[in-house]
């Protein structure tokens, strides 16, 4: 495939057009594309793309979280024979993230793992009102080198504790970096809970993230 | 309190009649095609009582127009929200054509005494309190803070409405705070004690009630809870939705103003099947999504046309509509001041009978006692404007310009002057009328002023509250703190 296919991938994740995209992928996928090649040149470039221009205030968060939704369904596709090949596709770190029990609020989470997602790390959205199991279930399944977690209101905060003491339990917490944020996070609250970090908005968690893995 | 009044309230309307017909029958699509998600069974029984589809195993209600007409039949046009002054000087009337302002809360706040931004303790509920009861242009009470950082989160409302009842009589304003297990009774109950009693509260209720639908078009239950409590304790309540354009709303204000009316108008047959009669109005709280960082914005021109329009729609239906302001600002600055006095201008114009935004910043989470002093003033300045021109014999004050004119004939001397110039010029109490040449040599900031103003008011100010009601509040919240957390409680001490 030239160098135009992977530029049309790319562009579709920039649109946020994943009808597009998914159907590139297939054809490519038909025409004997190596998947990795189609998330490496292709997506990826797209939704780094995506986060530049979120950084310099030329794009919002619609056109984000879109590139982001794009990304995801056309890397699931791709995953798959990339999984069967047995070759590891090259991330910056895999990160599981949710909103904790108790708590229904999805934007601020979304968000977070958009931008994530724009710059580099490869992220598992497992969504809101996520019990501890379903915590520990995922960051099992992914091998999650990162967990977030999130909460906007005051009373769930308890479970973000829950869900480490738990992780201790599954002998998951000393290879796993945590990191909490949502309105009342605080950083004296995060140490009370043995948390690695706190990130206070998309930007200071991409940051945190990037520390706690050793890539900043 | 009497509110500001005057020719200008409900002149500003961001819609015209046909429009609001056109908004009714969209947000009547929304609820006869979609309708409403019903987490709670309660609820959706409520719904099912008055003539509501109920499907999906009664998860889901469709709700035709009629029901929705019937129910404002039930509704009161309008009602009091009573002061606990044996005078009744600090009632309020909400729905009369009368503006009231009150003020708003914060997690954080400016430490009036140090100068310090830190979060928010019990003893700053006091101190807001006191500050709130003193203005003479703050009518009504949100949560004096909102979160006592050094009070346990599973009494934290039972707290702070506990100080609120123990330093103020004038009334106050109440939204589902931590959902812990003995909020809503304890809470109705400390509202009992400082009214005198069971039938006082359901005789002059001091409380208005907040019932907030969860968009996208959901009943939630922790506020079909807070309904029933209200209902059943005799406070009025105010029905609305807290969507966010762009987020849990369209992003178009047309769109924004159809959804919040669907979720409002679902709440309103709610209300009027379980307690049919009981007083209600409308609520403007909603914000735009920033698009940068996904946060609610207060401060965007949207956010005041919207609230706006929500007013127009209250009219509509003939209800009266309460409205939250607030603004963005991160501090109690220039962006924070001109936020705040467009938003509530523009509400008090378009005739919103209670408008909460004194004294608070950064959307609900920072509140400053000297920038509650300068909103107070802008409250005054608001309360001017809306009494547009009056025009009758006296004032037109023809035999006066007979008499004066022409040159060298001054005013200043008659008695005509003195008897006027205090009702129709404003004169403000910290704004900066100095002359130019005086300020520059020496001068007093506006912060620092308010500033002043509050400390003497913490310094001086005593609470209305009997010293007996204190006292049966006081040992109401010590069985709450030994029920919850086992120990006795310690309230903050006023002036050792």
């Amino acid at each position: 495939m030239d160098q135009e296919y992977f530029d049309r991938l790319a562009q579709a994740v920039v649109d946020g057009e994943a009808d597009a995209a998914v159907q590139l992928v297939n054809d490519g996928l038909g025409k004997g594309v190596d998947p990795i090649d189609a998330v490496e040149r292709g997506l990826a470039r797209g939704i780094m793309k995506v986060g530049e221009d979120f950084g310099a205030g030329e794009v919002f968060l619609p056109e984000l979280i879109m590139a982001a939704d794009v990304m995801k369904k056309a890397t699931s596709i791709l995953d798959e024979k990339i999984k069967a090949s047995g070759t590891p596709r090259t991330t910056l770190g895999k990160i599981v993230i949710g909103t904790v029990k108790g708590d229904i609020h999805d934007i601020g989470k979304s968000v977070v793992a958009a931008v994530l997602q724009a710059n580099g790390y490869d992220v598992e959205d497992i969504g809101i009102d996520v019990a501890v199991d379903g915590f520990i279930q995922s960051v099992k399944q992914n091998n999650a080198d990162v967990l977030g977690m999130s909460t906007l209101l005051t009373l769930p905060l308890q479970v973000m504790g829950e869900v480490i003491a738990a992780m201790k339990e599954a002998g998951l917490r000393d290879r796993v970096k945590i990191i909490v944020g949502g309105c009342p996070v605080t950083q004296e609250f995060a140490e009370e809970i043995g948390a690695d970090a706190v990130g206070f908005d998309a930007a200071d968690a991409v940051k945190k993230v990037g520390k706690l893995l050793g890539r900043s | 309190m009497k509110g500001f009044t005057g020719k200008l309230v409900g002149s500003l309307c961001p819609i015209t009649d046909e429009e609001c017909k056109k908004v009714h029958k969209a947000a009547v699509r929304v609820l006869e095609q979609g309708g409403m998600r019903c987490d709670d069974p309660r609820a959706a029984k409520m719904f099912e009582k008055v003539g509501c589809k109920v499907e999906d195993d009664g998860k889901l209600v469709k709700i035709p127009e009629k029901v929705i007409m019937d129910a404002f039949k039930k509704c009161p046009g309008s009602f009091t929200i009573f002061g606990r002054d044996a005078e009744g000087n600090n009632d309020i009337r909400i729905g009369d054509g009368e503006v009231h302002f009150a003020t708003v809360t914060g997690r954080y706040l400016r430490d009036i005494r140090t100068g310090e931004r830190r979060q928010a303790t019990r003893a700053d509920a006091v101190d807001g309190t006191l500050m709130a009861d003193a203005l003479e242009n703050v009518h009504s009470l949100y949560k004096a803070v909102m979160w006592l950082y050094d009070e346990p989160k599973i009494c934290n409302s039972q707290m702070l409405v506990g100080e609120m009842m123990k330093y103020t009589d004038k009334s106050m304003t109440w939204v589902y705070n931590t959902g812990a297990e003995h909020e809503v009774p304890d809470l109705i109950k400390l509202w009992q004690i400082a009214a005198g009693g069971e039938e006082a509260l359901k005789k002059k209720p001091h409380v208005l009630g907040h019932v907030i639908a969860n968009p996208p078009r959901v009943i939630d239950v922790n506020y079909t809870d807070w309904l029933m409590g209200f209902c059943d304790a005799g406070l009025p309540i105010t029905v609305y939705s807290a969507l966010m354009g762009g987020a849990t709303g369209p992003a178009t204000l047309a769109g924004m103003l159809v959804q919040v009316i669907a979720e409002t108008l679902a709440l309103v047959v709610q209300t009027q099947s379980y307690k049919p009669g009981h007083p209600l109005c409308f609520c403007s709280f909603n914000p735009a999504m920033d698009m940068r960082t996904g946060l609610w914005q207060f401060g965007n021109p949207e956010y005041g046309t919207v609230g706006a329009g929500i007013s127009a729609m209250a009219k509509f239906y003939g209800v009266p509509c309460v409205g939250f302001t607030i603004n963005d600002s991160c501090d109690t600055d220039e962006q924070a001041a001109y936020e705040s006095a467009l938003k509530n201008y523009t509400y008090a114009l378009s005739g919103i009978s209670l408008i909460w935004d004194i004294g608070g910043t950064a959307g609900f989470n920072y509140v400053d006692w000297a920038h509650m002093c300068i909103e107070n003033e802008v409250a005054g300045f608001i309360g001017h404007y809306l009494k547009g021109i009056r025009i009758d014999e006296e004032r037109l004050s023809v035999d006066e310009i007979l008499k004066v004119g022409p040159l060298p004939g001054s005013y200043l001397r008659e008695a005509h002057t003195r008897k006027w110039y205090r009702e129709e010029f404003f004169i403000p109490k910290l704004s900066n009328r100095d002359f130019f040449e005086s300020w520059e040599r020496g001068h007093t900031d506006l912060l620092e002023k308010g500033k002043q103003q509050a400390l003497k008011i913490l310094d001086s100010h005593e609470s209305p509250v009997p010293m007996d009601v204190q006292k049966q509040i006081d040992e109401y919240l010590n069985h709450v703190k030994k029920r919850d957390v086992g120990e006795a409680d310690k309230p903050p001490k006023r002036k050792e």
